[in-house]
């Protein structure tokens, strides 16, 4: 059986015997709209990159304004829309509008696409040993429908009144009601945009789902996958479940705004109250959803450049379902100043501090994983182990915050603004780049530049912290978020020298973004080819070329145990791949 | 199509094996109930605190002079074809099961819905005259109009693809005994919507 797995791939790259095989398709049926969950995982990854200079700027904008408030904006300053910025300033309407597109464009355009959409589309069927998704075409819908909602929000800009300026959490009655903001065009579209990437994102989960529980090759079972594909199989039942809710209040929002509706609004017996219980009922699980799938791939990496299983792999998986349950009854905690009921504000204390167990779990396993491993310091590598330090970081800031004492000095402050950058840049953004540069030899058959990634991931590692780290002292100094102009408040003016701290780092961060860019494109012209399995790791994507042909595998294989072999005792090489049996006197961790 | 999605040869199908088809429904279903969930539930909460619960003193429902009430009678016989139209898709589901056309009953599932869908336009007609509207009557007026608005929606959705089946069937006859998965996921999609009417039913018209 071994002899024929090792021989199949070789078979592929000569001559692929698929039976669907596009040969000479056209530019649109490959790059444009195709079924093949690679390519899609492709266009998803392109996109949601463009999507992160579109967010990244913005957060310029912002940071500049924080930093040197008032100052005209070098270069770009005259080309900006006169509602974001007059003669070259940002003008406090326009600093609003910058906020609120960085974070929805961050958090829905490109955060999301690149965890879910990309590696979820990518890796899935590749890990699991199936030809392609459950439904293809489904899944090239989700991609069109989450491109229709990207430009239906950055159409914001350009409409009467300019983009939405109430903050990503577009809360009421600032948001429902058109005189309060001012923008109740750009508003609009905001609730369509994200209605629309909710069903994109629903198409997308149902079918990773379904992919999942049925088509999975024979012998892999449930505790045989690897942990991305646990992650994404666990926050693609989170988006089931959390995001039509968001569809629901979009809807309640679009129709106060639109149709004369009240239900956020006291004067028709709405409540303003509403909108945060729908949206928080929506926004924590979110909040799952963006750091489980890299949760996933930092694992997947940590194992490969340590050379040992997975600590306590099983304890993985369970802290993982642990964490998307209690997502949804902890969303009470982001209303602790909202004159929410303080009994229910304990209960979700409690429920909060509670979620501490899982992730310190996955935090102690991942340093289990490491220990005494043989680590290879690749680039990929790198950014995981940068994954696990940053997102401790995060997460500790985030038990703070759980409790409500706490919580009522530091809610509004710049400290919120640092804890969830450690976990959706230091977390989130991390995985992406650790899992791209582990990733890239498949999806593109070249290496990534190994030199260059290691400047990237330095500049990124400092300039980050540069630019987050002085946010909890901002925030603890008292420094509100969401004020155009920190030197206008006379307790603010002495924290003005950490503000331009942070706008150096956030400049040098965008700075180093040129880095990876510039590595892609050198690595796609004259990078080195990459191999089958460049990094000697387990999983079923490495037993096909680089990158695989449509269809996949060219003969379904067969999985004889868990993904985590590697340096198994009585063994002579150092991994042993999924569809390989194990040779006598091997003694696996897995079943 | 057909032959092709029966080998369950997972490198090859271009469309889903019927089980996998159903169980992707169901998924997508689940969803669409969480939108549901979400509405009402915004709808109960709004109500709720606005002037108690149907059992509590002091309770009335619209509060307010002048507000219409809902016809709730003709609603109650409106219901009654809706629910009759599962039962009606079910006859045709067992119809195709059975190898015969089944397009008598999805003929008939497809009157029964579009009576409802009349119905119920025919309900928001009559309200906007009485003055009801999405901007007056409060959360009272926007609840009902949005919340039947989607389920209206979800209905017409659902009788355009019951359309879809039946003249696919006349005209092609594709669907048998041993492959339907396109009739089989549309009679889930149905009686979800069915099932949810009868939460919005008792939601916004009895209680």
């Amino acid at each position: 059986m071994s002899a024929i797995t090792a021989e199949a791939p070789a078979d592929t790259s000569h001559q692929p015997h698929d039976h669907n095989d596009h040969h000479e398709v056209g530019f649109v049926q490959k790059y444009l709209w195709t079924y093949d969950h690679k390519m899609i995982g492709l266009q998803y990854l392109w996109t949601a990159l463009a999507f992160l200079f579109i967010g990244g700027a913005l957060a310029l904008g912002v940071r500049w304004q924080l930093g040197f408030p008032g100052a005209q904006i070098p270069i770009i300053g005259q080309l900006l829309p006169s509602t974001v910025a007059v003669d070259g300033s940002i003008i406090p309407g326009g600093y609003n509008m910058l906020v609120t597109m960085h974070a929805t464009v961050m958090v829905f355009f490109v955060v999301m696409p690149l965890l879910i959409g990309a590696f979820g589309n990518y890796l899935i069927p590749l890990q699991i040993g199936a030809g392609d998704m459950a439904f293809p075409l489904l899944n090239e819908l989700s991609y069109w429908l989450y491109v229709l909602s990207g430009v239906i929000l950055v159409a914001a800009f350009f409409v009467p009144g300019g983009a939405p300026g109430t903050g990503w959490t577009a809360y009421a009655p600032l948001s429902s009601v058109a005189a309060y903001n001012g923008t109740p065009m750009g508003q609009s579209l905001w609730c369509i945009a994200l209605f629309v990437n909710g069903l994109s994102s629903i198409a997308g989960a149902t079918n990773y789902i379904t992919t999942i529980v049925n088509m999975r090759a024979p012998g892999m079972t449930m505790f045989r996958m690897t942990l991305p594909v646990w992650s994404l199989f666990i926050t693609a039942i989170l988006l089931v479940l959390a995001v039509p809710v968001l569809s629901a209040a979009a809807a309640m929002l679009f129709a106060d705004l639109n149709m004369g509706t009240s239900f956020f609004s006291p004067a028709g017996g709405g409540q303003p109250l509403l909108w945060q219980h729908l949206f928080w009922f929506f926004g924590h699980p979110e909040v799952y959803i963006m750091i489980l799938p890299a949760m996933g791939l930092t694992s997947e990496i940590l194992a490969v450049f340590s050379r040992k299983p997975i600590f306590g792999y099983k304890a993985m998986v369970y802290a993982m379902i642990a964490i998307g349950f209690l997502g949804f009854i902890v969303w009470g905690h982001h209303m602790f100043v909202s004159g929410m009921n303080l009994t229910l504000s304990a209960a979700f204390s409690v429920s909060t501090m509670i979620i501490a167990v899982p992730s310190a779990i996955k935090t102690f396993n991942w340093m289990g994983t490491i220990w005494r491993g043989s680590i290879e310091f690749t680039t990929a590598m790198c950014f995981a182990l940068a994954f696990v330090s940053m997102f401790v970081i995060g997460g500790l800031s985030g038990i703070f915050m759980a409790s409500t004492p706490v919580d009522l000095f530091v809610h509004h402050t710049y400290f919120i603004v640092a804890h969830f950058h450690y976990v959706l840049f230091g977390g989130s953004i991390f995985s992406i780049y650790a899992a791209i540069y582990f990733w890239f030899p498949k999806m593109f058959g070249k290496m990534l530049n190994e030199t260059l990634g290691k400047w990237h991931f330095f500049a990124t590692l400092i300039f980050f912290n540069l630019t987050f780290f002085p946010m909890h002292n901002l925030g603890l100094g008292g420094m509100m978020r969401r004020i155009a102009d920190p030197t206008v408040y006379e307790h603010l003016r002495q924290l003005q020298p950490l503000n331009v701290l942070c706008t150096i780092g956030a400049m040098g961060l965008g700075f180093s973004t040129f880095l990876f860019i510039w590595n892609v494109v050198i690595s796609l012209r004259n990078g080195k080819k990459a191999p089958e399995n460049p990094w000697h790791a387990n999983t079923l994507e490495w037993t096909i070329p680089s990158p695989p042909g449509h269809g996949n595998f060219a003969k379904t294989p067969t999985v004889y145990h868990g993904p985590y072999e590697y340096s198994v005792p009585g063994m002579d090489k150092d991994y042993l791949p999924q569809n390989e049996p194990a040779p006598e006197g091997a003694r696996l961790e897995s079943h | 199509m057909s032959s092709a999605a029966l080998t369950h040869d997972s490198n090859a199908h271009p469309s889903a094996p019927p089980a996998v088809a159903k169980f992707g429904m169901i998924m997508f279903l689940l969803s669409e109930g969480m939108l549901f969930a979400g509405l009402l539930g915004g709808y109960f909460v709004l109500r709720w605190s606005e002037v108690g619960f149907p059992w509590q003193t002091g309770h009335a429902w619209p509060r307010g002079e002048g507000v219409p009430a809902l016809p709730v009678f003709l609603t109650s016989i409106n219901t009654i074809f809706l629910v009759a139209s599962s039962f009606t898709f079910h006859f045709a589901e067992a119809a195709v099961a059975k190898r015969k056309s089944g397009l008598a009953w999805l003929f008939v599932t497809i009157v029964l819905g579009s009576i409802f869908v009349g119905v119920q336009c025919y309900e928001w007609w009559h309200l906007h005259h009485e003055g009801l509207w999405f901007n007056t009557g409060g959360v009272y007026g926007s609840s009902f109009f949005v919340i039947t608005g989607f389920h209206g929606l979800h209905v017409v959705i659902g009788v355009l693809l019951i359309v879809w089946c039946f003249l696919r069937q006349l005209f092609t006859k594709c669907f048998t005994p041993e492959y339907h998965p396109a009739l089989a996921n549309v009679a889930l999609y149905w009686h979800f919507v069915d099932v949810v009417w009868l939460f919005v039913l008792t939601l916004l018209y009895y209680v």
